[in-house]
């Protein structure tokens, strides 16, 4: 390791860390940050309002008054497994005198049923002052009774038990092309490929943007404040990008750490608050996504945090060339624009292909470098290509991540002493290409120097 | 031992800008680096530690070729800095972590060369009023002149066998200058190896043994600094009187240089004809103030040679 272009790595990676959380902005940032993120849940639940469902009940004697001219079978209700020993009394009597034996009885509630004008049929429900029975338990029954009422009416309509269980199912929309019908295959429908898409490429897009301001600030704070050649003497150019890049990584997925360890909490505080179902039930039926249809087993989340991780590596080392070439801040406006530019691509493409059903196209932009990291995970989970594509899909990201690294180092080493504006592409390559011939020229005259040693 | 630097060369698309620099330190001392603005000083020295690739030569240290891990180098650059917003005893630590400096024997060094250099008021911050400990100073709280301090530091932090200052001594006041220039000597006096670089005729002057003069990327003149100014010979010649002797210096074949009041800096072709100025002049019962033979300085070679080079081209 002595001799190698990468000593100073890990001082350059804990230096750079140090300074950034010595920051006290950083610091207030991931605080608020991680606050945010615990409150997330509890604070949704709050907002939302309402009642919760509960799971086991005070209620044991209900006085029911149904004025809606369906006759209720108590047996509708006992089927919830919360009420099968619920007393269920009708009765006809007024509020006065319900209020008087919900006040003599803490485990009892009443409830009326009767008709509105605007709404259809009103169910409200009662409970006495000093009563054992909570809000979210009556809102439990309420809901029970609502169920039964809905069967009492499909009753009434003459529809079977039977029937009214298949009313109660949940239904699914399916495409299903006639090959595929005939294989026995099974793909994820569009909406739910053209979510999962959308979901990882904004991610990966975050991911990218926020490197990239990151790195162009890490590549040009020692142009910009002088350090450049005093550095050099000490370390290599290619063990201070590298250290920078692996800073920014920690820096990076340290937060998303956080803000995943704040939600994992949050999820348990609101555990704790009530019923959570809605979370999910909310994003199937918002993003019409269907999570049954996902080819998911236990190495996904491995695929996932290195796919990830292949994505994040390509455009930090992607921002590193593009940073490379910044002398002033100024000059990062320009820059940004190419790395910009190279995420929306990404981005573009993994909005539009699930729209195009195409196999050919799915595997195309799975296995193209430039969208790759956008769209191969995602087309593999929603069953558009298979694991082998995924793996060569791999193998072609890490392909590029290996030569940006390469590209990386040389133009962050040659820009280093540069104190021009952002050089376009061509006069970028064109100084590399001279750069190239006399690094290997000086090659060459070592060999031969040590040759004539010998 | 020693080190070298053979046919070094550079150029940027068809201009050359350093054109087969060539010179050597067989053992430790000093050797100046000069030239006129864009002459290639920075530029080869830049080479010389592997930061901009050569298009020719080679640079040598003890027979091997020059790399961080063969040879410990301390470089003041002339485009110098620190970072504005870290603190100074962090950037320190950083740099000598770097150079594989332990912590602890970092913190001594720094301890050594912050009263040094008179600085340890902004590495160690002085306890307020309170008892409690001021806030560490940061690069940017600092006057340029005392970056210049911390710059040095940083140098020399590792102890460095090589020893390469660009414009050590610009933008110091004259107590900081001394300052310097005591540490300089110092270091010389330590056995090292430096390379300085500077417009301060002065100053070079002060220190170095050898040097080698560039102009335009060129080598002009090259050699020991002794044995140059011997070659030259004493053609210098002050006069200072209390009357005119413009007419007699010229009738002597003298060439004036300047003439300010009945002062005259004159260049002569040798010792013969300064005898015999003075000789006209003393049969002449003039009475003198000031005549003064002397070898030309470091200046007046400087910009004969950079003035020579010019005209030719």
């Amino acid at each position: 390791m002595k001799n190698s272009k990468f000593r100073g790595v890990g001082t350059v990676f804990r230096y750079t860390l140090q300074q950034h959380y010595k920051t006290a902005s950083v610091r207030i940032f991931l605080l608020v940050l991680f606050v945010i993120a615990v409150a997330a849940f509890p604070v949704f639940m709050t907002i939302r309002g309402g009642n919760e469902e509960v799971d086991s009940t005070q209620i044991q004697t209900l006085y029911l008054r149904n004025e809606s001219g369906f006759a209720i079978d108590a047996a509708d209700i006992h089927k919830d497994e919360r009420y099968k020993s619920l007393t269920v009394t009708e009765t006809a009597e007024d509020n006065d005198a319900l209020a008087k034996k919900l006040s003599a009885d803490e485990h009892a509630a009443a409830a009326v049923i009767a008709l509105d004008d605007v709404k259809g049929y009103q169910i409200k429900g009662f409970y006495g002052e000093a009563s054992a029975v909570s809000d979210d338990d009556m809102y439990t029954l309420n809901n029970v009774l609502e169920d039964a009422l809905r069967d009492a009416q499909l009753r009434t309509l003459g529809v079977t038990q039977g029937q009214i269980e298949l009313l109660h199912g949940r239904s699914f929309t399916t495409v299903i092309r006639a090959d595929e019908l005939k294989a026995g295959e099974e793909q994820t429908d569009t909406a739910t490929h053209a979510f999962v898409n959308l979901a990882y490429s904004y991610m990966i897009l975050l991911l990218i943007t926020l490197a990239m301001s990151y790195i162009f600030q890490l590549c040009m704070e020692e142009k910009v404040s002088k350090l450049v050649e005093s550095l050099l003497v000490s370390v290599e150019p290619m063990a201070l990008l590298a250290g920078k890049i692996l800073a920014v990584t920690v820096i990076l997925f340290g937060g998303i750490a956080l803000i995943v360890f704040g939600l994992v909490i949050s999820y348990q505080i609101a555990k704790g608050m009530g019923d959570v179902s809605f979370i999910k039930e909310g994003i199937v039926e918002m993003f019409e996504f269907d999570p049954s249809k996902l080819h998911f087993h236990p190495g996904t989340l491995c695929l996932l945090i290195l796919c990830l991780l292949l994505a994040y590596a390509t455009g930090a080392f992607y921002s590193g060339i593009v940073g490379s070439c910044c002398s002033k801040t100024e000059d990062t406006q320009q820059a940004s624009i190419a790395v910009v530019m190279f995420v929306m691509i990404g981005y573009f493409t993994a909005s539009f292909t699930p729209m195009i059903e195409s196999d050919g196209a799915n595997l195309f932009v799975s296995l193209f470098p430039l969208t790759s990291i956008f769209v191969a995970f995602p087309n593999y989970i929603c069953g558009k290509i298979s694991f082998a594509m995924l793996l060569l899909a791999i193998a072609i990201q890490i392909a590029t991540v290996l030569l940006l690294a390469r590209l990386a180092g040389s133009v962050y080493r040659m820009m280093l002493l540069y104190r021009g504006g952002v050089p376009k592409p061509a006069q970028l390559f064109a100084m590399l290409k001279e750069n190239r011939a006399a690094e290997k020229a000086a090659a060459a005259r070592k060999e031969g120097s040590h040759g004539n040693e010998a | 031992m020693g080190f070298s630097v053979r046919e070094l060369y550079k150029k940027y698309g068809e201009k050359v800008v350093v054109d087969h620099l060539s010179f050597s330190m067989d053992g430790p001392g000093v050797y100046a680096l000069l030239g006129t603005n864009g002459a290639g000083k920075t530029t080869s020295i830049r080479m010389i530690l592997n930061m901009l690739a050569k298009d020719g030569g080679t640079v040598e240290w003890n027979g091997g070729p020059l790399t961080l891990q063969n040879c410990n180098v301390g470089y003041l650059a002339e485009e110098r800095g620190l970072y504005p917003k870290n603190t100074l005893m962090d950037q320190l630590l950083y740099f000598a972590s770097l150079r594989g400096v332990s912590r602890a024997e970092a913190k001594k060094r720094i301890q050594y060369w912050g009263e040094r250099l008179e600085a340890t008021e902004y590495l160690y911050p002085p306890q307020g009023a309170r008892g409690n400990a001021a806030k560490p100073k940061k690069a940017d709280q600092l006057s340029k002149g005392n970056q210049q301090k911390i710059q040095l530091m940083l140098a020399l932090l590792s102890d460095p066998e090589l020893l390469i200052l660009d414009e050590p001594l610009s933008g110091l006041d004259p107590v900081n200058t001394d300052l310097f220039k005591s540490i300089i000597h110092e270091e010389i006096g330590k056995g090292k190896y430096l390379i300085m670089s500077s417009h301060q005729m002065a100053t070079i002057e002060e220190f170095c043994t050898d040097l080698t003069i560039l102009n335009r990327s060129k080598t002009v003149l090259q050699g020991n600094l002794a044995e140059i100014k011997k070659g030259y010979g004493r053609i210098n010649l002050f006069v200072k009187a209390e009357q005119d002797l413009r007419a007699l210096i010229e009738g002597a074949g003298v060439t004036i240089l300047s003439d300010v009041g009945f002062s005259y800096q004159c260049r002569v072709t040798g010792e013969e004809q300064a005898n015999a100025l003075l000789k006209t002049i003393v049969e002449k019962g003039i009475t003198l103030i000031a005549f003064e033979l002397r070898e030309p300085s470091l200046h007046e070679i400087f910009v004969e040679k950079v003035g020579d080079a010019h005209e030719e081209q």
